[in-house]
């Protein structure tokens, strides 16, 4: 398979997608709503390529497109700059100030006060929903359609299944998620609004609150394990590793007392 | 199911038929059950007269029958039909044997129809059609040039079959093609007999039908059979009408499809406003399996299909692909992003075939007749027939089949009869919400309607909705609708056409509010161009198409809106009023008399004036006058 990646011969493996080959071989292709751990969902748009596959040239989003055959490809054309240099400018005002974008304006000359703003604090990649329906609870969704979409729980309540993981707040590049542990209780606000609240588990031993009280069993089903990892339910990871090292300590002290068959004591 | 007033025996429901050959002779028995010389009424309950109360004219014919009981000598036989075609003629009747074409009777009327033209043999001239520009009534159905002038393969049997009654189906024809396949076709001769009538799919696209079936066939694993009847363009009805005036077709197509790729199972994606397609379809998958036409082990060969109806919450993206099939899965209606086709994994990733409700109901007479009698109509490249729904500026409304490459002044001319109120046909909308604007004074009138000529100046063929419009059709008031109508239906999770076709939206209102500003022409090309190159789906893809096109071919339009703030059509409100030339009025007053606002003065026999502040701008004026002398300025 002969990949050529911007006049150049690049090394690739057949079913990878155009992103995976263009990371592996230091080619530079914007993304906002890939990361290598999710599934691609191509929502974006802003890795669009132009492929050249036989005698068809198209365009293609880089994120999910598997290469199975020689192409072309080219990922910095003229088009490709002027459709990401408005693509960000249609962005802009949904979320203003946000890093992603301004670092991009900068590389593709866009004008982020083009359009007015209309501050929602969210540009739409879906991550924060794909990883919340890997990892978490299935809590976070998008909701509503065409202008109106938005990332919500259910009917816009606060939802049960939260597993209070963070995982959303952690991956959402515009930190438009925030976890706060408050009360003997996680909230994970999205956008400045609550979406679930999870009660926080109290350390048996130092009495702080910790990790959120939830119920494994969905979240493993979907990860397709049978049982819950061994760890200590009861103890924060602080009072956890305290009596890890004293009982590691009082191993050692035992080992090394005086006794009647001690090696150390005949030598 | 059967009619009251039907005079076919009732047969046996419960036998099945269990081999192909006895199908053949159902079919004789059930032809020669009928007398043709039997009165025959048919009552358009097509949508669109049912809308303007055909199912009131059908009682009433039912009851007028039954009260000249007496002295009829044949009972006629009064059957509810599909779709006629010529919706703006509604409530529509046809009479047997005299081939008459009644239109726009009330339920008032049947008591006098019965009495003089089924009885008495007499033709009541006021229900027949008049040409437009003409005062001599047509009588006869086959001499209205709406109707001969078309060519109808796809709605052969629409309009005089009762789609709840399979009899009459079978009696017309209909599963000879399934049982011809399942006696002498291979799965693989299915196909070859597709590609040669080299059929290509009627929903838009136009990918050829025989290919695509091949591709899926080819795929290992459980096939699935799935027919798309989410039509959702503005104004365009075609699949309705399939699937509501012949419902045996669509289902016929489903099956041979489904023994040429091995499948089993099928599915009917239906939008929820139609309710009567549901009806039918259910009905007719009922008495067909009751008959052993469909579900398992048809007509004793072993080959099995069982189809059903899966009803679309009302969403326009759904009849896009994929994000029909997530919709059928049960999951939200958003087109997925996969570059896979659906042949190969489609539906529960399975290789499945989806077809437009006509590409299907195409099928069964390519089977019969081969593909080389189907090759013969339309062109080269699109072969075949296509229905138009012909909407808009045009006198004759309702539902056509041409063959392919028939010229646009053939349908909007020769079968639509013109633009109304003399005016000027100024373009033709085609391809749905997503197609382009054809400007019509000029070359364009003569253009050959196919796949590629559509596409080739900026337009397509969609799944054959028709907009005609005239001179007072604002082509930037256009534009708006159809993008407002976009992104309402936009599903959201693509940024070009979630945000551009918004900003696109908002420039759109502003030029037709007088707000246009130097630039924004640019703007809309700009952003137009992107949304169709970034867009995830088809339906963002093509978006920008009304915008594009009717900068294309009306630039000055668009210009006269921003420059000189001017709507010369005189629809955009802030943009225009209207004027009374001294020199032609005639002072009859009529303007003053329809203005529900009091704003036109004058005495009688001398120019009238209009007074601008006291306007609202309802055209009641300018619609009445009989001189011309009202003017937009």
């Amino acid at each position: 398979m002969k990949i050529i990646m911007d006049g150049k011969e690049v090394s690739a493996e057949r079913g990878q997608t155009i992103v995976e080959v263009a990371r592996r071989n230091g080619v530079y292709i914007p993304t906002l709503c890939h990361v290598p751990a999710l599934e691609p969902a191509a929502m974006c748009r802003i890795c669009t390529v132009e492929l050249a596959e036989g005698r068809r040239s198209r365009l293609v989003t880089a994120c999910n497109y598997p290469l199975r055959g020689d192409a072309e490809i080219h990922t910095d054309t003229p088009l490709l700059r002027n459709g990401r240099k408005v693509l960000i400018e249609l962005l802009a005002p949904r979320c203003q100030g946000a890093k992603t974008l301004t670092q991009l304006a900068e590389r593709y000359g866009a004008d982020l006060n083009r359009f007015p703003a209309e501050d929602k604090h969210c540009i739409m990649c879906g991550l924060c929903a794909r990883v919340c329906e890997r990892v978490g609870g299935n809590v976070l969704a998008l909701c509503g359609r065409g202008v109106e979409i938005e990332v919500d729980t259910s009917f816009g309540r606060l939802s049960p299944n939260c597993i209070g993981c963070g995982s959303c707040a952690q991956i959402c590049p515009v930190d438009a998620i925030r976890i706060e542990d408050v009360d003997g209780e996680r909230r994970v606000i999205v956008r400045g609004k609550e979406a679930s609240r999870v009660p926080l588990r109290r350390c048996s031993a130092c009495g702080v609150h910790f990790g959120p009280v939830i119920d494994l069993k969905q979240v493993l089903a979907r990860a397709g394990e049978n049982g819950v990892p061994d760890f200590n339910r009861d103890v924060c990871s602080a009072c956890s590793r305290r009596s890890l090292a004293r009982r590691l300590a009082e191993r050692h002290y035992e080992q090394h007392e005086p006794g009647p068959h001690d090696p150390a004591e005949e030598s | 199911m059967a009619t009251a007033t039907s005079t076919a025996p009732e047969l046996a429901w419960t036998k099945k038929i269990s081999a192909p050959q006895e199908l053949a002779q159902y079919r004789q028995t059930l032809i020669e059950s009928i007398d043709p010389s039997t009165p025959c009424i048919r009552v358009c309950c097509g949508t669109g007269c049912k809308a303007v109360g055909s199912l009131d004219v059908l009682a009433a014919l039912k009851t007028a029958v039954a009260a000249a009981g007496v002295d009829v000598k044949v009972v006629p036989e009064i059957k509810r039909t599909g779709c006629h075609g010529f919706c703006s003629r509604g409530p529509l009747l046809t009479l047997q044997p005299q081939d008459l074409f009644y239109q726009r009777v009330k339920p008032e009327d049947t008591e006098e129809i019965v009495r003089k033209t089924v009885v008495g043999g007499e033709v009541i001239p006021r229900f027949l059609y008049k040409p437009p520009g003409s005062k001599e009534p047509i009588a006869k159905v086959h001499d209205i040039p709406f109707f001969a002038k078309q060519t109808k393969l796809v709605l052969k049997r629409v309009g005089r079959i009762d789609p709840f009654d399979i009899r009459d189906a079978i009696a017309d024809g209909a599963y000879q093609g399934l049982a011809k396949i399942l006696t002498e076709m291979t799965p693989q001769q299915v196909i070859e007999e597709i590609k040669v009538a080299r059929l290509r799919g009627r929903g838009g696209a136009g990918f050829p039908t025989g290919i695509k079936w091949e591709s899926c066939a080819s795929q290992p694993g459980r096939h699935y059979v799935i027919c798309n009847g989410d039509e959702g363009d503005p104004g365009a009805f075609m699949d309705a009408s399939v699937m509501e005036g012949d419902p045996h077709a669509v289902l016929e197509g489903m099956a041979i499809a489904a023994y040429a790729m091995g499948s089993d199972r099928g599915f009917l994606y239906v939008r929820m406003e139609y309710p009567l397609a549901v009806q039918t379809l259910t009905a007719a998958i009922r008495q067909a399996e009751d008959l052993g036409l469909l579900g398992s082990n048809i007509m004793g060969t072993g080959f099995g299909f069982k189809a059903s109806i899966s009803t679309g919450a009302g969403a326009f993206v759904c009849g896009e692909s994929s994000a029909l099939m997530s919709s059928l899965e049960g999951k939200v209606g958003r087109p997925r992003a996969k570059y896979i086709r659906s042949t190969e994994r489609g539906f529960r990733d399975s290789p499945s075939n989806l077809n437009n409700v006509e590409t299907y109901a195409n099928v069964p007479e390519i089977i019969l007749r081969g593909g080389q009698w189907y090759a013969g109509y339309g062109t080269e490249r699109s072969t075949g027939t296509k229905v138009f729904s012909l909407t808009g500026n045009v006198h004759n409304v309702g539902l056509v089949e041409v063959p392919m490459g028939t010229s646009l002044r053939e349908i909007v001319f020769g079968i639509g009869g013109g633009i109304p109120n003399k005016k000027q046909l100024k373009a033709v909308q085609t391809g749905g919400p997503s197609g382009g604007c054809i400007p019509i004074p000029g070359k364009f009138i003569d253009i050959n309607v196919g796949f590629g000529k559509l596409a080739e100046i900026g337009s397509m063929m969609g799944s054959g909705g028709m907009i005609v419009m005239d001179e007072n059709t604002c082509m930037v008031e256009v534009s708006r609708y159809f993008i407002n109508f976009l992104v309402e239906e936009s599903c959201g999770q693509c940024t070009p056409c979630r945000e551009g076709l918004t900003r696109m939206r908002e420039i759109l209102s502003r030029i037709t509010q007088g707000e246009g500003r130097e630039g924004d022409i640019e703007q809309l090309e700009e952003i137009g161009q992107f949304t169709n190159n970034f867009s995830l789906c088809g339906l963002g893809t093509s978006a920008a198409n009304p915008v594009l096109s009717t900068i294309k071919y009306f630039r000055e339009e668009y210009e006269a809106h921003i420059r000189s703030k001017k709507c010369p059509a005189g629809v955009c409100k802030p943009l225009y009023y209207y004027e009374i030339d001294p020199d032609t009025c005639t002072g009859c007053g009529l303007c003053l008399k329809r203005c529900p606002a009091g704003a036109i003065t004058g005495e009688k026999k001398k120019a009238h004036l209009i007074h601008q502040e006291a306007c609202i701008k309802c055209m009641e004026c300018y619609r009445n006058c009989k001189f011309d002398s009202i003017r937009i300025m």
